[in-house]
This record gives structure tokens, C-alpha cells and sequence, in this order.
């Protein structure tokens, strides 16, 4: 991989998964490595808890909204573009849950 | 020959699409309080929408991510978040004053009461999004916002002094009360640039399945389309310049509005100009309920789109649903449509720059573009603008309330 600005190429991207659902947002890394000077990313972390790291209001958010943390190991990032895209359909990972949890209301309405 | 026929049925849909109730206001009022003399203002503003709808929808065509995708890459989670907060609260105001439009034109064509009409009103919003594919949606209020043509031919039939319309398109200020004329132009480019168009304009990038190959189209659409639109808004004014100013009559109503083209073309006129107002302000009121649908989704990267059925995205679905539903209960407190507007506005000016901040970024972002980043063109216009929306946003709120609303 070339150089990838983590902050900028990385952080609150769409991620995409096998099928090109989108199911969630890169709403955190897990590092590894910090104190021994070559930190890497070993995981992608995404889901209404991890908000509480990302400043104020996002504590506020974490607060209000329910949901448990996805961690995406790193292995399953299959390539990093504009979207992150996952090598496993959402539903192996056990992302978009919000979505599913949705749908069986919004299949009540004839013609969904 | 196919392919033109369709590029051509886009760009009329985009013109009848152009005009809000926003546009309305503003520019009916304006050329009501200060005649011609803010033409200009309406140039400017129209040329911005160009600038940054043509670089929303590349953006959108080339990576597939629209607008608020790239708020919140570039703003990150805290900021991104107030943007989406400040967003929601004026698409919500610009979508319940727009469902006050459609309902008020309904009344004046059935003269049922109007908060029956406002129910109806919503209800056939509803189902025209449920049942509708997005190119439908799209196509049907855009040609019958073409209805709104009949106010060029009122313009014309109005007899205007055309050396005072050619110098209105000159910057000058013509009126003892500088902060009236400022306030209408600050509120002229804000409904010229409302940031929910290119929310929804980008995310129709992504609904319709564009690419690459498609950027031709894209520009014609923002130069073509947004180009010709702005004709319109150039009627309203010249049309009130001409009728509204010499009687002194101040248009507090959007029947008032219609009456533009009733004077010069009779009933007719006013059929056609209601027709067009309802169809302008009904398909106004869907893009800015999708654009509160899609900015939420795309925030927290929920599934979205019109493409992917109800079921398919169904946290967008509700999204939608909700906002409807916020929205009738905001125009059922018998809260003036026309005033909710005029204050929509305003605050969407100061929105302005965390919409289109990003979004310049990202279009120069070579990882994320490619070979498609902004040419100079689109960067000179593009840093102008910014500083336009800069100034203009600071000083909108001031404005409203030193010129009392515009009402001196």
C-alpha cells in the first residue's frame, strides 16, 4: 500500500462491505505498536460506543444513541478508496445491525 | 440522437427545478422593495450554485461519495456533527415552509381550509415518494415547474423599463436604506445557493448510477440547468419590479406572487402561475426531505437511496418519514410559511461554509479524485466563492435583524 494519511484517507469513511452495502463508518482505529515506534492499525472499530473518544459532542452521542462496538480486524480490509471495502458481506462481520433491527418495521408498508 | 433527447429532458427538469419558495421570497420581495437594482446579486448567486453543484456532482460521480460523506471525513465527528445538526434544523423549516407553499396554492385553487389542505398535502407528497423511482420524482415537478415560464411573459407583457433591468445586472446601490438592500442580498444568494441542493443533487449522482463518463452531463446540468433557472428568478423580480414597486404593494403571500402574472395575462396567467408554484414548491419539498434523509444516513453511514427500495435502506426510509412528519406538525402550529422561509434562509447562509468548505477540499483531494481534481478554473472559482460565503454568512444574522427583516 502507498502512503495513507490515517486522519484524512481513513478515519469517518464509508465502509462498504462484499456486496457494496454500506453498513457503518470508520469510527475509530485500534493501534498497536505506539510506544515501541512503529504503530500500525491493527483493527477498524465502528458502533455508538466509540463516539465517547471523538471529542465532546461525541460523548453526547454516544450517550443518546444505543448499539454495541463492531471491531473489524484488519485482515478483512480488502482496499481502501474513497470507501473502505470489506472482504465479508455486513452481516459476517455483524455490521449494519441498525439496519436490520429497521427493516422488519419499514416491510409492514405494502409495496416496500 | 437518444442520448441528446435525454440530456435535454434533464436540463428542462432542472430548470423547472431550480425556483423554491425560497427563491420566491426573496426575489418577488426584492424586486417588490428595491425594484431591479439587486439583478446582479441574483447572477452572482447563480453562478455560485454552478461552481459548487458541478464540483458536488464529479465528486459524486467519480468516488461515489456525496456531500455528507465528505463533511464529515474532512470536519471529523464533532464538527461533523454540529453540521448535520445546523442542516437538519433548516432543511426541516425550508421542508415544512414548502409544504405551507403547496398546501396555500392549493387553497387558492380548491378554497378548502388550509390546514385540510396541508394534510392532503403531505399525505400526496408521501405517497408520490413511496411509489415514484427517483428519475420520476425528479422528472415530474421539474416539468411542471416550466409552468413558472408564464412569468417571463409576464415580465415582458409588464412593459418594464428595459435600461433600468440592463442596469440592474450592474452592482449599484440605488436606495437611502443600504441595510434593506443588503439584508435582500445577502437573502438572494442564500436561496440561489441553498446548501439542501447540493445535498440532494449529489446524492441524485449516486442515486442515478453516474460515473466518469457521465461528467458531461453533470456540467451541463449544473451550467444548463442551473444557468437557465435563474432566468426564472430574473422573471420573478422583473415581473414584481414592474407590478409590485410602483403600487407599493409589499407580498406577504404567495397568492400575492401569482397575482404577477394575473395582471398582464389574465386567468390563464394565474392558473399557470399557481400550477408552476405548486409544482416548484411540491418538488422542492421532496429534495429537501431526502436531503435531511440523506444527510443523516450518510453521516453515520447508514444504507440509503431511493434506488435501494424502502426496504433496502430502511433507517433512510424512516429518516424521510420522520421529517415529513416533524414537518407538518411545525406548519400545523399556523406558523407563517412566508416568514418561515425569509428565517430558513438566513440560517442556511450561515451553514453555508461547513457545507462547502469540505467539499472543495475533497475535489482537490488527488487520493480521493484521481485525475478528476479541480482544474484552475474550479479553484479560482471555487476560493471566490468561498470568500463570498464567508462574508455572507458572518454577516447574515446581523442583517436580519439591523434591516428588520428586510422591512427597514
Amino acid at each position: 500500500m502507498t502512503d495513507l494519511d490515517l486522519g484524512l484517507g481513513l478515519l469517518d469513511h464509508q465502509l462498504l462491505d462484499s456486496e457494496g452495502r454500506r453498513c457503518g463508518n470508520v469510527d475509530d482505529l485500534e493501534l498497536e505498536g505506539i510506544g515501541e515506534g512503529e504503530p500500525r492499525v491493527t483493527a477498524i472499530l465502528s458502533g455508538p460506543p466509540v463516539w465517547r473518544g471523538r471529542g465532546r459532542l461525541g460523548r453526547l452521542a454516544s450517550w443518546i444513541a444505543s448499539g454495541s462496538t463492531v471491531r473489524v480486524p484488519w485482515e478483512e480490509v480488502e482496499r481502501i478508496e474513497a470507501a473502505v471495502h470489506l472482504r465479508k458481506t455486513c452481516r459476517e462481520l455483524r455490521l449494519g445491525r441498525g439496519d436490520d433491527r429497521a427493516r422488519p418495521w419499514i416491510e409492514r408498508i405494502p409495496g416496500s | 440522437m437518444k442520448k441528446i433527447f435525454q440530456v435535454a429532458l434533464g436540463i428542462l427538469a432542472a430548470i423547472g427545478g431550480f425556483v423554491d419558495i425560497g427563491d420566491l421570497v426573496f426575489n418577488v420581495q426584492a424586486g417588490a422593495k428595491l425594484g431591479y437594482q439587486l439583478l446582479w446579486v441574483v447572477v452572482v448567486g447563480v453562478v455560485g450554485i454552478i461552481v459548487y453543484s458541478e464540483m458536488c456532482g464529479r465528486v459524486a460521480a467519480v468516488s461515489k461519495r456525496p456531500v455528507f460523506d465528505a463533511i464529515r471525513e474532512r470536519l471529523g465527528f464533532g464538527v461533523g456533527l454540529g453540521a448535520l445538526f445546523s442542516s437538519q434544523v433548516v432543511n426541516l423549516m425550508t421542508l415544512a415552509a414548502e409544504v405551507g407553499g403547496v398546501a396555500l396554492v392549493l387553497q387558492l385553487l380548491s378554497g378548502l381550509p388550509y390546514r385540510a389542505l396541508i394534510v392532503l398535502g403531505i399525505a400526496a407528497l408521501a405517497v408520490v415518494i413511496w411509489v415514484s423511482p427517483f428519475d420520476w420524482i425528479e422528472r415530474i415537478f421539474g416539468y411542471g415547474g416550466l409552468a413558472l415560464l408564464v412569468f417571463a411573459v409576464a415580465a415582458i407583457k409588464l412593459h418594464p423599463n428595459w435600461g433600468d433591468v440592463a442596469y440592474g445586472f450592474v452592482p449599484h446601490v440605488d436606495t437611502p436604506d443600504k441595510l434593506v438592500y443588503a439584508y435582500f442580498a445577502v437573502g438572494l444568494l442564500g436561496a440561489a445557493m441553498t446548501p439542501y441542493e447540493v445535498y440532494f443533487y449529489s446524492s441524485g449522482v449516486v442515486e442515478e448510477g453516474w460515473t466518469p463518463k457521465d461528467l458531461g452531463l453533470n456540467r451541463a446540468n449544473s451550467m444548463i440547468g442551473y444557468g437557465l433557472g435563474g432566468f426564472l428568478s430574473f422573471a420573478l423580480m422583473i415581473t414584481a419590479g414592474a407590478l409590485f414597486l410602483p403600487l407599493g404593494v409589499e407580498p406577504e403571500l404567495i397568492g400575492t406572487v401569482a397575482l404577477g402574472a394575473q395582471v398582464p395575462l389574465g386567468q390563464i396567467g394565474l392558473l399557470l402561475a399557481l400550477v408552476g408554484i405548486l409544482f416548484a414548491v411540491g418538488g422542492a419539498a421532496i429534495d429537501t426531505c431526502f436531503s435531511g434523509a440523506y444527510n443523516v444516513a450518510q453521516y453515520f453511514g447508514w444504507e440509503w437511496g431511493k434506488y435501494r427500495r424502502p426496504s433496502g435502506a430502511p433507517r433512510f426510509t424512516i429518516a424521510w418519514i420522520v421529517l415529513l412528519a416533524l414537518a407538518l406538525l411545525v406548519i400545523m402550529s399556523g406558523i407563517d410559511p412566508v416568514m418561515l422561509t425569509e428565517y430558513a434562509v438566513i440560517f442556511s447562509v450561515v451553514a453555508l461554509p461547513l457545507t462547502y468548505i469540505p467539499i472543495l477540499l475533497v475535489a482537490n483531494d488527488r487520493a480521493y479524485m484521481g485525475r478528476y481534481v479541480n482544474g484552475r478554473l474550479a479553484n479560482t472559482f471555487g476560493l471566490i466563492y468561498l470568500v463570498v460565503i464567508l462574508v455572507v454568512a458572518v454577516s447574515a444574522i446581523p442583517l436580519m435583524i439591523l434591516s428588520h427583516q428586510g422591512q427597514g
